[in-house]
């Protein structure tokens, strides 16, 4: 029996993740419910106003992975969804070299032309290898991942149509696609490049949000999933979202209203409330209990499994499955509001530098040993940043004149050998700002304000377990078939009616907002199954 | 010009010798041409004092059985001796756990360490062996075209995912995850004791340019169960190993395999991208239709071929081909027996002992040497094989090899030759604090830097295994994407050696498979010559 006041279907957690789910729902005709813990909808993709005037993208900051299928069908652009390009790479080196380049090849070659002629050339061809690389990737995004175990002709179907597009490919391109899946991000460009500066700069993007160092085998595939950006069509390109990454969210949300969804904030879910092996609604902390057919989870796998649930309601293997789930955060913000615009030792005063992406990590060496400080539970004494400053590009972000940095640290591990991330918040903040005291040398001079968010704070104030952005590492054998669990990677549970929607499921975290759409897809193939 | 031989093997190493004796089986007369003055290779005896006798390869447990079988090799004198127990790993507070032969008496012992690692050890044992046993056929056969696979392999491998799937939907999705996963993170799902942790870690790791904490190194746990698999174990063989590789020498003779020591090959004969003989560094020249190279790939590629008869791509990929050896061996002759109090209990010093108290003691060796650096605080390996074999020592004493890891051949300060010394010192320094008598009982010391293992043995870079053995060089990649299988650009040559599939680590299957190469290719080799 049912109160009257059952929904369809409820949402916890209003992530990006969690509003697409209830978007594409609600499109469906359902009756959806969202219940967001905090005063805003959107998780970790956030914009929020921490110092008057300057707005912070607290946690993500750019964008490019957003499927175009979910801009396209939820219509986000009439929502207010806009994307400014981000084209520059700039990577400021320590012994006064700098290599800058805009977004277009002959920009590119120019640059890299002035330390390397080898790898200006070889620059173009490592770009079409990894753009025919992605073409393989990006299927599998959109699509629930097969039951790689059942001899059913219809998974066995689905499993070779996952391999269909490695059919296109040449033997070499076969070769070439598993060297990168089992290489470290350094080998493989060390294979190409000589210029540390570039290989530094590509090395980065196959570690950020990891917990592995660019010398550590499996981050040359990262080298690709970085690369899904589909902004125009056009490869490797990133941009920033008008407004910050929060209004995606809030574009999300509203689309999600305009089809029928509601969203509740301020509602914190405590437990999921499960009958004879089924979920049946949720309890909120206050005590009000809210009934619905379908619960979609927005939170990560070992917040949903093991805290919102009573282990004794799930088989045991699995429940071992989600403890040994790896989630341990590896990355830190730095936001700061600044009075000025930065002058970088470099490249001093206000140019074009200043408004792409600065990656801090002038070699590979730098970055594998900030990660190896990081491994036995240290933060980084010199970490790598990636650093950005939307307000170059987009004015709503701060006061005229004035700007915001966005600084991605790594690596900062969860779990310290020493002491507790309160306690050590602050000395990170400081050793943030002296590392980029060496690029900056008067960067101290326009710091208005300082916003430090740890591992420990993106779990207690995001609810990231672990303070993990992806919501658990994305390693190969946490992906596809194995995320978040093996055997359980169709967005599906034990518990009947409970769904994950959130970057613990396939195909995983950055603001892609696939899990989401695949998860609702699932919802509604299941839907007349569902009825009681 | 005719050719007296139908193959010259370069390379009397046991892979070289093992296709050799195939390929008399099948009738081909057959050359093996060695460099030095016994045969063997990396797999033999060195009597570095005299009465001293030193295994160059210190346990064997994945010598391919049906190889054992075909060529009769117990009867040409191969044989194997157990040990127990099979490793003691030291800590540093003097504990020590043994992993016995025996699974209950392994348990008790580490129970005694955690209850819970106790009971997980023997799942943990016969989860690994089953996916071994998944995994073993694949060693024995020649990787599969990709672009066209054979109906054959198609079957082949299609049975081998029948097998993975009959392990239980559960098993089998846990066997796939573990390829990508690190050493720690596997080991970490299953146990909480440091010691064990280590002791699997530093098997796993043995050989590997890679850390406990890098992706893609579960692999090697999987390997270390592979002779359990098929019923064997972990072994000794009598006399070291120049016990296997005369065995071999003499099961190719009696084939009708013609050896000859002391023969260094300077150049493989490739006029227009087919091989028509090789050049002998007296200037000699000897024709053949097929040439089988037992060395490494760089040194074939690199420096016994004409780098005008391979295309500029695959001379770039044979130059990418990772092969920095990180392991050195440190050679012991003792006059006394080994004291090592934290096993007492033994009566006998211990055949196999491990210093690695932790997964993070291994990872920063690791550290240290990825940046080349020696490791302040390597990890050792030790076996003392004369406390089981007489033949190797006078009675009484004993000979003992170090192992130790991570030495790389690559060094960012200093030469191998200046460190060399120091090397050695560094280990008795560390030894002794497990072994008090060790000093007073050194009759000799011995220093095998990855340096020398290039020097004596012409394995490039000193790498034991002639080529890394992680993922991106294994199986169909090995050495090289596009050429897995043996075959190599120049018409005629093959590789034979552990550069090719399976790799290294004494199988005989890549020379059993090179045979296999040469022979369907034969028709052909014979009507080009």
């Amino acid at each position: 029996m049912r109160s009257g006041s059952s929904w369809d279907a409820i949402v916890i957690g209003g992530g990006h993740n969690g509003l697409v789910t209830a978007a594409y729902l609600a499109r469906a005709g359902k009756r959806v419910l969202v219940l967001e813990r905090r005063g805003i909808v959107g998780g970790a993709t956030i914009t929020e106003e921490h110092y008057p005037g300057f707005k912070f993208t607290v946690l993500s900051y750019v964008s490019s992975m957003l499927r175009p299928e979910v801009i396209r069908e939820l219509n986000l652009p009439a929502f207010g969804f806009k994307v400014i390009p981000q084209e520059c790479n700039f990577i400021p080196g320590l012994d006064g070299r700098y290599l800058f380049y805009r977004g277009d090849e002959e920009d590119t070659h120019n640059a890299v032309l002035k330390f390397s002629k080898r790898d200006a050339e070889a620059l173009p061809r490592f770009d079409a290898l990894m753009a025919r690389m992605c073409k393989f990737i990006q299927p599998m995004l959109n699509m629930t991942p097969p039951d790689i175990t059942s001899l059913n002709p219809n998974e066995l179907r689905k499993l070779l149509k996952l391999a269909a597009p490695l059919r296109e490919l040449t033997e070499e391109e076969v070769c070439e696609f598993a060297r990168l899946m089992t290489m470290s991000a350094a080998d493989y460009l060390d294979e190409w490049f000589e210029l540390d500066l570039l290989k530094a700069g590509l090395a980065a993007s196959g570690v950020i949000g990891t917990f592995l160092g660019p010398r550590s085998p499996g981050t040359a595939y990262v080298l690709l999933h970085h690369s899904f950006g589909e902004l125009d069509g056009a490869y490797r390109s990133w941009g920033y979202v008008r407004g910050g990454t929060g209004a995606v969210a809030q574009a999300m949300a509203d689309s999600a209203r305009s089809f029928g969804a509601q969203i509740r904030v301020n509602a914190e879910v405590r437990q999921i409330l499960v009958r004879n092996g089924r979920a049946i609604g949720v309890e909120l902390m206050g005590g009000e209990k809210l009934h619905a057919r379908v619960i979609a989870s927005n939170a990560d796998p070992k917040r949903t499994f093991l805290q919102m649930l009573e282990p004794s309601s799930l088989p045991e293997s699995f429940v071992r499955s989600v403890r040994n789930f790896n989630i341990e955060g590896s990355s830190g913000k730095v936001n700061l509001a600044m009075s000025d615009a930065p002058d970088f030792k470099v490249l001093p005063g206000h140019g074009p530098h200043l408004t792409g992406d600065v990656t801090i990590g002038p070699s590979v060496d730098y970055i594998e040993k900030a990660y190896e400080d990081a491994k036995y539970g240290d933060f980084s004494h010199r970490p790598y940043i990636d650093m950005c400053m939307p307000s170059f590009l987009d004015p709503t972000m701060a006061p005229p004149g004035k700007h915001i940095m966005s600084n991605f640290v790594q690596y900062a591990p969860y779990h310290l050998k020493n002491g507790t991330w309160p306690e050590r918040r602050e000395e990170f903040g400081d050793t943030v700002v002296d590392t980029l005291e060496e690029h900056i040398p008067k960067i101290r001079d326009i710091i208005l304000y300082r916003m430090v968010v740890t591992p420990w704070d993106i779990e207690q104030e995001y609810g990231l377990t672990g303070g993990n952005i992806f919501h658990g590492e994305l390693a190969p054998y946490q992906l596809l078939f194995f995320r978040p669990a093996p055997g359980w990677a169709k967005y599906r549970t034990p518990i009947k009616g409970l769904y994950l929607c959130g970057s613990g499921a396939h195909p995983g975290g950055g603001i892609m907002g696939a899990p989401g759409r695949n998860a609702a897809r699932e919802i509604l193939r299941d839907w007349a199954r569902l009825r009681v | 010009m005719q050719a007296v031989y139908d193959a010259i093997v370069v390379g009397g190493g046991h892979n070289g010798l093992v296709a050799a004796t195939y390929l008399a089986r099948a009738g081909r007369r057959v050359l093996v041409l060695e460099k030095r003055s016994v045969v063997g290779g990396a797999v033999t005896t060195e009597e570095g004092r005299p009465g001293f006798r030193f295994p160059t390869a210190s346990v064997c447990g994945l010598l391919r059985r049906e190889i054992v079988q075909d060529l009769q090799l117990a009867r040409h004198g191969l044989s194997f001796i157990p040990f127990d127990p099979s490793v003691a790993v030291l800590g540093e507070d003097g504990r020590a756990l043994r992993l016995w032969r025996d699974v209950g008496n392994a348990q008790t012992e580490i129970a005694a360490f955690s209850a819970a690692d106790g009971a997980a050890y023997s799942r943990f044992r016969s989860f690994m062996i089953r996916i071994a046993s998944v995994l073993d056929p694949i060693l024995l056969r020649i990787p599969p075209s990709i672009e066209s696979p054979s109906l054959g392999d198609e079957l082949f491998l299609f049975r081998r995912a029948l097998r993975l799937r009959r392990l239980g939907k559960e098993d089998m999705l846990q066997t796939l995850r573990i390829p990508f996963m690190s050493v720690r993170d596997v080991l970490g799902e299953w146990f909480e004791t440091e010691l064990l942790k280590a002791s699997l870690a530093l098997d796993a790791l043995f050989g590997v340019f890679r850390g406990p904490w890098s992706p893609y190194t579960a692999y090697g746990l999987i390997h270390r169960y592979l002779p359990e698999a098929s019923g064997g174990a972990w072994s000794f063989i009598r006399g070291g190993g120049a016990g296997l590789s005369n065995a071999l020498a003499a099961a190719a003779r009696e084939a009708g395999v013609t050896v000859r020591t002391g023969a260094e090959a300077r150049r493989i004969e490739s006029p227009d991208g087919q091989v028509t003989g090789v050049q002998l560094a007296t200037g000699e020249t000897i024709p053949a239709r097929a040439v089988l190279s037992n060395v490494d790939p760089k040194r074939t590629f690199l420096s016994l071929i004409d780098p005008l008869d391979l295309g500029a791509d695959f001379l770039t990929r044979i130059r990418n081909y990772s092969s920095e050896g990180c392991v050195s061996k440190v050679d012991l002759a003792l006059d006394a027996p080994p004291r090592v109090p934290a096993l007492e209990d033994l009566g006998s010093p211990p055949p196999h002992f491990q210093i690695a108290p932790s997964l993070e003691y291994i990872e920063r060796a690791y550290d240290d040497a990825k940046h080349g650096n020696l490791s302040k605080s390597p990890t050792l390996d030790v076996f003392v094989p004369s406390v089981v074999d007489p033949t190797l020592a006078p009675p009484g004493r004993h000979v003992m090899s170090v192992l130790v890891q991570y030495t790389p051949y690559h060094l960012r300060k200093g030469t191998w030759e200046d460190r060399r010394e120091g090397l050695g010192e560094q280990v008795l320094g560390m030894l002794e604090r497990y072994v008090p008598n060790l000093r007073s009982a050194v009759a000799a010391v011995d220093v095998l830097t990855p340096a020398d293992l290039e020097a004596r043995y012409g394995l490039t870079g000193g790498h034991i295994y002639h080529g890394e053995m992680t993922l991106n060089q294994q199986y169909v990649l090995r050495p090289v994407p596009g050429w897995g299988r043996y075959r190599t650009p120049i018409v005629g040559l093959y590789l034979c050696g552990s550069g090719s599939h399976p790799g290294g680590g004494i199988t005989g299957a890549p020379g059993y498979n090179a045979a296999r190469a040469v022979l369907e290719d034969w028709p052909r080799i014979a009507a080009s010559a």
